[in-house]
């Protein structure tokens, strides 16, 4: 049997409005459920507070 | 204790929540878990300020080890916490800050502009609601607080609410 091709990836450039609000990330962020939203944030801020550590180290 | 090493946003809601205290988150977590994608470092929350809910927010802060930010010396105590006072502290689990009242009133006046978020079962936690988070965001002239005003706008206009 012939493989499926894989989807396509959606390439867009993300979509900002007049104000400059992205607006492709709140709909995404729209998609997650609140335990989702707040486990994206836990992670955003594990992060800077690892790059602020490492650059602390420098 | 660092303040910002060890951060657990999910942690501390489980604390409150099991301990059963009236709280209201209103700063930017609570804008998060409604969509919002804003990034911050500390949770807020505004407690009812009576005697029997303060009782059991001291267990709960001790539980946490809570100092103040700026003098880590010092724990909050009932007479701290039964004022309309911002209490700023630095928790095991990371910064907490306990608003006795914020501009739009205190506990009994966000009540009515709050609703329930469930974040797993048996979870539940009671948010500021956006519109009221952006009246916060729109009364304070920081250019910081402009541009998440502009974020929240546009996610209750994705939301169908404005």
């Amino acid at each position: 049997m012939d493989k499926q091709p894989d989807p396509e990836p959606d390439t867009r450039p993300p979509e900002y409005d007049e104000n400059g609000v992205d607006v492709s990330l709140i709909r995404w962020m729209l998609t997650l459920t609140p335990l989702e939203r707040l486990q994206l944030l836990q992670s955003n801020v594990n992060a800077i507070l690892r790059v602020r550590e490492y650059l602390e180290r420098k | 204790m660092n303040i910002l090493n060890e951060s657990n946003f999910l942690g501390i809601l489980r604390e409150l929540a099991a301990a059963e205290i009236e709280f209201i988150l209103v700063g930017s977590v609570s804008a998060v878990l409604q969509g919002a994608p804003l990034v911050t470092f500390d949770v807020d929350i505004v407690h009812s300020r009576t005697p029997d809910n303060v009782r059991k927010l001291l267990v709960v802060l001790e539980k946490l080890e809570a100092r103040y930010r700026i003098r880590p010396d010092l724990s909050p105590s009932e007479s701290h916490l039964v004022s309309r006072g911002h209490q700023l502290l630095s928790t095991k689990m990371g910064p907490l800050d306990l608003l006795g009242a914020i501009a739009q009133g205190e506990y009994e006046d966000l009540f009515p502009m709050s609703k329930i978020q469930e974040l797993e079962p048996g979870l539940r936690v009671r948010v500021l609601n956006l519109a009221a988070y952006l009246r916060e965001k729109e009364a304070r002239p920081d250019p910081k607080d402009r541009a998440a005003a502009e974020i929240l706008r546009r996610l209750l206009s994705e939301r169908g609410e404005i």
